[in-house]
This record gives structure tokens, sequence and C-alpha cells, in this order.
């Protein structure tokens, strides 16, 4: 029995140890943000904040996740409305900044890279607030590997984090 | 109402009054031969489901249905819709559900290809059968002539009265029958046949806005059922052992520990070898174990990649194949060349590239002990797929049935039905009596999936005393592009539609003319296209080979790299702007149109201000064009060469599009930017690499595609030109003008062309050094 703290829920877990955690959330916890792209950590499809740093749960064990706070896609709301101490009611009605945004630029062709996308933008915008375009390209392909969308929509993806972080800071100030 | 009334060949009828709710539905019959209509053929396994392509609700809402299903591009959620709404005159936000790509629950079938239907896709025409029944309801109800009518926002209004949609099925079962003819499970499916009066162009109000694709939410929220989130009860993940080369055969099948994996088991169905557990994690790690103690017999049947050219040249077989020669073709080329003052010889290369989705193909089969099957995918041609299952397991169409979901984008991978995984759950299904869920890991997919045709072609041209073109000859060489067979079938050892050959299959082993000639045909010109059949397909013990299939602008993008490639050069060699030899080199307005936009919008300047840089980098653009699916398209890129090193950054690429009416500008916008950086990956990164066994690739490190470090500045022209009439499509088109362009910017730059595909540092030093 494994415990990890997911989306703020602490959840206990049967799955073996050295199951990679990508499994574990999509099969036992039924939380299908995260995609299974390669599972070498080669293209951030099945990327989770763990602890606040996106990781790849395709290659990171139940084990090694033990005792440690994850984010998944589904779970940036909460952990926006915990950031903003926002009530229940209002938490209920918010998106993430970084989905918003993501939905106001249309920025998805087919989406399945986006879950990672938008873990990636959430984490550096979380430290970087209003990034450059050379910051961006830094944080998407620096890491573990380059964060990968066959779709070509960088363009778009870049546009959509300038627009989460200008809002994000927005909402900083108030 | 009459019982009965005709309406431009479609039948509009009350089939009885209900006392609440109520809908027009619009069914389908086939016109046969005699031009008499039949009822539908039962596509449905369950006929309680009404195979309707658009319903009109009592309370103004309205369904659509479409057998095509969505790719990623959303123009099902996006473009669909507004058409409808446009033909219906109804608002946009009516349309609240759309039905796609399940096979039991659409009418009409065919493939995510052509989607615009050449500007009246089945389900304009639909919608315009409806508007018409709709007006004549409403005409019955005022007594007013339907020309005196007129609709708005979902309302009729004529003679003073007014009614909306909703009010005019209310209480009623209204069928409309819609004369259709094709065959609903092949790959092109059925199409409307007949013409109802479409909306004049002049009273668009819907098409030409920028709605949201409405499943954007749902994907970036998590709330999007992915294929990849497919459970049924009792479902047991399944992982394949793939031979070990594309022509070995199974010796024995490898075994899992039973203490380990006590619950994995191997089936093996003749070289078909796949391991199912009821855990995911089990059944990887059993499989990898199967794998390792797996014999395979060895083949070595491929030219090897380093060869694949001379292959190519020297070894294929291009006389069984008819040769294609195109309308444009007239005069004689080499006549003219000889005479000609200025001429030029060369030879084009391109690699094979993968479909590369970023998730691995997958599927979900549920084969019932009653026969039945249910196949659960992403697939861009649902119907195609299910009448290629029904012939694997030798069933009848009747018996299986697929649903489409959202999945990774492979961009022509399943145009004819599979992308891989689909009939091998299917088989895994039925062996272990169980639903399976099938994922390929990521070399599976690199190694195991179709890829896109090697292609090689020869110009030869000549110019005219004044530098026009005076003959221009190119012979386009590429094995055949597009082999539907299922893969697993072939491995089982089940029945598949033949290989592509000389007699067909659904495509043969011949080649077209993919890329039409776009300029004014000069004095002479030749086009041929030579066709054989696959790599190492015949000498597979398994008939397998590399298997080729369509990626995104199959076959034109082999044939629009060399074309405008050579135009450039032509343009190089008679002393001219390679921009303006194009627009001196046409009449077609709309063509000038899109390279005069382009010209601007990318700040192309004669001669190009800021070529030579210092340490060691030379900054050049190049130019291309293509005219496909009635849409003209022209590309811009701007390049920065390192003189020494070789690597190319593509610094800017700025692109022109009329596609004849824009249906939703922002969506077409994001979707020409994706096809343009996917143009880049392929121009600078993409081969595969492949040895006298099989496929090298096995991850993004030995197929390594665009990150966003190297994606250049995208500027997007949309040019809207209503006067066209149509709308045109194939915003695919993006991804194939950016290697042209980014070869003419090289040559711009350095003086020296690279002629084979990708730009890699290491060839274009070696042709900088040359």
């Amino acid at each position: 029995m494994t415990t990890v703290t997911v989306n703020g829920v602490k959840r206990e877990i049967q799955a073996p140890g050295n199951t990679p955690l990508l499994y574990v959330l999509r099969n036992d916890l039924e939380l299908t943000g995260p995609q299974f792209g390669c599972g070498m950590a080669q293209c951030g499809a099945c990327s989770v904040l763990l602890n606040g740093n996106e990781v790849r749960s395709c290659i990171m064990t139940l084990s090694s996740a033990a005792g440690k706070e994850v984010t998944t896609l589904e779970g940036l709301p909460a952990r926006w409305a915990k950031q903003k101490g926002l009530s229940e009611a209002e938490a209920a009605q918010t998106l993430h900044p970084v989905q918003e945004a993501w939905i106001a630029e249309q920025t998805p062709l087919c989406g399945f890279c986006q879950n990672g996308m938008m873990i990636k933008a959430t984490e550096l915008l979380e430290r970087v607030s209003s990034p450059s375009v050379a910051q961006i390209k830094e944080a998407f392909t620096s890491g573990v590997s380059p964060h990968l969308c066959r779709c070509g929509s960088y363009t778009a993806i870049i546009q959509a984090v300038q627009r989460a972080g200008t809002a994000m800071a927005k909402r900083s100030d108030a | 109402m009459s019982d009965r009334t005709e309406l431009f060949g479609a039948a509009l009828s009350r089939r009885g009054f209900v006392k609440t709710g109520g809908a027009l539905l619009a069914t389908f019959a086939f016109t046969t031969a005699e031009g008499q209509q039949k009822p539908g053929i039962a596509d449905s396994l369950n006929p309680a489901l009404p195979e309707s392509w658009i319903e009109i609700h009592a309370d103004n809402t309205i369904l659509i249905r479409t057998g095509r299903s969505d790719f990623g591009q959303g123009t099902i959620f996006t473009a669909y819709r507004q058409i409808v709404a446009e033909e219906l005159s109804a608002p946009f936000e009516a349309i609240t559900t759309v039905v796609s790509g399940d096979t039991d629950r659409t009418p009409d079938g065919g493939g995510t290809f052509d989607l615009l239907g050449g500007g009246t896709p089945n389900i304009r025409k639909a919608a315009a059968y409806v508007h018409q029944a709709l007006l004549s309801l409403a005409s019955q109800r005022f007594g007013v002539p339907k020309d005196q009518l007129t609709a708005q926002d979902g309302i009729v209004s004529g003679g003073g009265k007014s009614v909306s949609y909703g009010d005019l099925v209310k209480n009623q079962k209204l069928s409309l029958t819609i004369p259709v003819k094709g065959d609903v499970a092949s790959m092109f499916g059925l199409t409307i046949d007949g013409n109802p009066p479409l909306k004049p162009v002049s009273q668009y109000t819907v098409i030409g806005k920028s709605f949201p694709n409405s499943v954007t939410v749902s994907k970036v929220t998590a709330k999007e059922t992915w294929v990849t989130d497919v459970r049924l009860p009792g479902m047991l993940h399944a992982r394949m052992v793939h031979p070990r080369t594309l022509g070995s055969k199974l010796i024995s099948a490898g075994t899992p520990d039973k203490t380990r994996f006590p619950n994995a088991q191997v089936v093996v169905k003749g070289n078909l070898v796949g391991v199912v557990a009821p855990t995911e994690w089990e059944a990887i790690q059993a499989a990898e174990q199967v794998a390792a103690g797996t014999k395979w017999s060895d083949w070595k049947g491929l030219p090897g990649h380093e060869r694949l050219f001379h292959f190519l040249k020297e070894d294929a077989d291009w006389k069984t194949a008819h040769v294609a020669t195109s309308k444009t073709s007239k005069g004689d080329t080499a006549a003219t060349i000889v005479s000609s003052p200025k001429k030029l010889s060369a030879s084009y290369q391109l690699p094979f590239f993968k479909h590369a989705p970023i998730g691995p193909t997958m599927a979900v089969a549920d084969v019932r002990p009653d026969g039945l099957v249910y196949l659960y995918t992403h697939t861009q041609n649902p119907q195609a797929l299910r009448s290629g299952i029904a012939h694997m397991l030798t069933t009848s169409v009747d018996k299986v049935v697929v649903r489409t979901f959202a999945g990774p984008g492979h961009y022509g991978r399943s145009n004819g039905g599979n992308a891989g995984a689909e009939d091998e759950a299917v088989i895994l299904s039925q062996a272990v009596g169980k639903p399976v869920r099938v994922q390929w890991m990521r070399p599976d997919d690199f190694q195991w999936s179709t890829q896109s045709s090697a292609a090689l072609a020869e110009v030869q041209l000549g110019l005219d005393a004044n530098g026009g073109l005076s003959a221009f000859e190119i012979n386009h060489y590429m094995p055949a592009m597009q082999d539907d067979r299922l893969v697993g079938a072939i491995l089982a050892g089940l029945p598949t539609i033949p290989a592509p050959n000389e007699k067909g299959s659904m495509f043969g082993v011949e080649n077209s003319l993919h890329d039409a000639w776009v300029y004014d045909v000069p004095p002479a010109l030749l086009e041929r296209a030579y066709g054989t059949t696959q790599i190492g397909q015949s000498s597979s013990p398994l008939n397998v080979g590399l298997r080729d299939h369509s990626l995104r602008t199959p076959g034109q993008y082999q044939q629009n790299f060399p074309r405008e490639l050579a135009v450039t050069e032509a343009a190089v060699l008679a002393g001219a702007d390679p921009l303006e030899f194009r627009i001196q080199h046409t009449r077609d307005k709309r063509l000038i149109g899109v390279l005069e936009s382009v010209r601007e919008a990318s700040g192309w300047k004669t001669p190009f201000p800021e070529k030579l840089t210092d340490n060691g980098v030379s900054r050049g653009r190049g130019v291309s064009v293509m005219l496909r699916s009635g849409s003209y398209w022209a590309c811009v890129a701007h390049i920065a060469v390192n003189r020494s090193t070789g690597t190319i950054k593509v610094e800017k690429i700025t692109m022109s599009v009329d596609p004849g009416i824009v249906v939703n500008p922002a969506q077409l916008k994001r979707q020409v930017e994706g096809g343009a950086l996917m143009g880049v990956s392929m121009t600078l990164l993409e081969e595969l690499r492949f040895d006298e066994s099989g496929i090298n690739a096995t991850d993004w490190k030995s197929y390594p595609i665009l990150t966003m470090a190297d994606a250049p500045e995208v500027n997007v022209v949309l040019i809207n030109n209503p006067e066209v009439g149509r709308y045109g499509q194939g915003s695919e088109a993006a991804n194939a003008l950016a290697a042209p362009a980014i070869a003419g910017a090289l040559l711009d730059a350095t003086g020296k062309v690279a002629r084979r595909l990708p730009l890699k540092p290491e060839y274009v030093q070696a042709v900088l050094k040359a």
C-alpha cells in the first residue's frame, strides 16, 4: 500500500510499488489527463506536477511518489483556487488561468500533448510571472526532454503561455 | 400538409403525430439504377436508432450526424456546424449535438479527407434539403408560397406570420428521405445524390466567423473521453510482441514467468504474438519477458537507408505499373530543351517519413459470444475499418461496429481504416473471450506502422532567350503509397484485401500526377508518374516490407518539392527573382494573388538586403506554391544557414492562402500554423532510417521531430475570396510548402542547391563544400 496525495486528496494505492505513476493515475485513480506517449520520458504527454515540479509520470515509480503531492491536469483548477484562497463555491466555478488561456487561444489541434504543455506552463508561470518567448522556449525544451507536439501547435502554445502569464500577474495584483 | 412532398429529388412525409416533442428526421434512401428509391439499408445494429443526418427538435435544438470522424483539426465541430447553420438559416449555437464517426450512429461513412467535399459536403446538402422541408412546412401552415418566405435565425416568416423551426415540427413525426449513392462501408462512403438549392454566398452570416471548437474545453479540462480512456467491464490489457524483422516468421514464442506474472496469458496466432493481463503493468512486463524469449527467423530483404535512392533509381521495377502522363503535357520537351539556350537537369530525393503520432496506436475490441464485434478507436475511416475487420473475420459488416474517439493526430495513417492496433485487439479479444485493449509501445509504432513513401524525381528544363520556361519535364518515381491491409491480420494469416499490386487493391501500385501544374503551360511540358511495389514486400515471407500510407498531402508532397525547387532553380538560372519569375509565368489571378500577398506579408525585397552576415552565417529566402483541393497557397521561408556547420535555422515562415470562402478564420489560421511547423520539421529533421531487415527508429531520439526551440515565427494571411463561390480546403497543404521554400532559401543564401530531404547539417555541409 502506497500513500500519495493526488490533487489535494490522500490516496491509498494497492498497485505494486514499481508501477509507473502514469498507470496508477490512469487505471487506478481514473485521472486521464496525463497521456501515454512514449514511456521513456522523451515527449512530455504524461507530465504531472510532483511537489510543484514537472515530472514524467511514465518513468516515475509509484514508490518514488510516496508521501508526495501530485497535481494532474484535473487538479489545476483546485491548485489555483487554493493559491488564490478562493472559496469552495468560487473554486467550483473556476479553471486555472492556463486552461482559460488554452481555450481563449484555441491552442490544441489534436490536443494529445497539451496535458504536458499545460502542466509545464503551470510550473513555469508559478516561477516566472511574465516569461519572454526565449524563456518559454527554454522551459519547454530543457529538462528531461523537450515537450513534443506533432501538430505543430508551438506558436499557439507560446501565445497561450503569455496570455496566462498576463492573467495570473493581473490577479496577483488584485 | 399532404402526406408526401417532393423536394428536389427528396421526399418529405409525415409519419404521424406525437403528443410531446416531435422532430424532423432526415434519413436516406438509395437511388437505384432505375432512378427509383428504395429504403435505406440497415446500417445500425439497433434498428431503433434513427439513421439521420440532421434532427430539428421541437425545442429548437438541432443535432447533426456525420460518418466522418474529427481528426484533431476540429473541422467537424466548427466548419461543419457553421455550414449546417448557414444552409438552415439557424443560429450556430442551435446545433447542440454533433455525432460523428460511429458506424452505428451515423449515416454516410467516408473518411476524414476532402472534408469540405469540393465545397458541397454531404452535410451541406442534407442541411439544404432540410431547409427546403422546413420552408414547405411553413408554406402549408401559412398558406403562403415558398418563394415568399424568408428564414433567419431559425425562424420562418411570410405573409405577416412567423414560426420557429421547433414549432414547425412540434407534435409531428416528420421524415425527409434524401437520395444517396455509393457504398457506406467503402473508403468513400455514401454521397448525397441530388442538388437542392443552396443558400447564396452573398447572404452568409455564419460562415466566415471564428467560432471556437466546442471540443477544446473538454480536452483542456481533462473531460474529453479519449480513445486511450475507453475501459470496458472485464477488459484485459495487452501488449504485442512483433516480429524481429519485417520478414521474420515465428519459430517459438516465449513464456512469462508464472510466479512473477501469474495472470499473464500469451496468445499466438500464426506470426502474431500478444500478451494479455488484467493490469497494464503486468501486461507490459510480461510482454517484455515473452519478447526476450521469442525466436524469429532472420530476414534481410530491404536495400537499407543508405542505398535507398540508388535502389529506386537502378533496382526498382518501374515497368509493370502503368505510367501516368498528365493531361497538361504537350509538345516535345527533349527537342525543345536541346534547342534552349539555358537548361538544367537534376534529380530530387525524398526519404520515408513517419506519421509519428505523439501517442502510439491503440484500440479496444470486444468480440462477443454472439459474434458481434465492437471496436473503439481513433480512425480516419471508421466504415473502411469496419469493412476490413469484417473481411478479416469472414463475417458480414453488419456484425461489426466501430466507435471513434479523439486520439493523437496521425495525419493520414488510418485513411483506409486502421492505424495499427485495431485488428490485433479484435484477434486477441476473440482468442480470450474478453474485451482487450491493445496499446502499442513507442518502438512498435515506429517499426510496425506504415510510412509516407520515399520518392525520386528527375527534372529537365529549358529557358528561352528571354529567360522564360521553354520546356519542363518531370518524371516522378514512387512506390505504392497506400497499403490498407490490416497488419495484425497479415501476421495472423487471416484474410486481408490484397497488397497493392498491378491489379489494384484499394490503391494499386500505379502512381499518378498528384501535383497539378499551376503555371501557364510552357511550349513543351511533360509530367509523368511511375509506380512500383512497396520496398521489400514481395521478398518478405510475411508479405510485409516497408508498408506505405498517405501522410497529409499524399503524393503531392513528393511531387511538389521537386517541381517547386526546380522552378526556383529555373528562376536563378534566368537571373530572375524566384517570386517574380512565378508571377511572370502565370495568368491565374488567384495564384498571382497569393504570390503578391506573400511577397508583401513576408517583406520580400529584391535584392535581399541582409544576405551575408559575419560569423559564417548566410541568410536567404525562398518561395513555393501549391494548388490543392481548390485552394491556392504561397509560402516564403526566411532562413539563416551556418556555412561551416551546415545548420539551417528557419527564422520565419509566411503563408498566404486563398481557399475561396474562408469558413472559420481563427481555426484555419491555427491549422495552417501547425501545418507550417510540421513542414519545417519534415524538411530539417525527418527521415526514416532502416537497414536490410527493418526500421531502425524506435523512439524520438532516432526519429527526432521539431521542438519549440527551433520553431520559427509563423505568419498566416487568409484571403477570403467569396467570388469563388465555394469553400476550398486542404489545410494540410501547409505542411508541404515549407520544404521547397526552405531549399529555395538555401539556394538564395549560398548559391548551392540541396535536392535531397531532409536538410540535415551534415548533408548541407557536404552540398556547400561541393
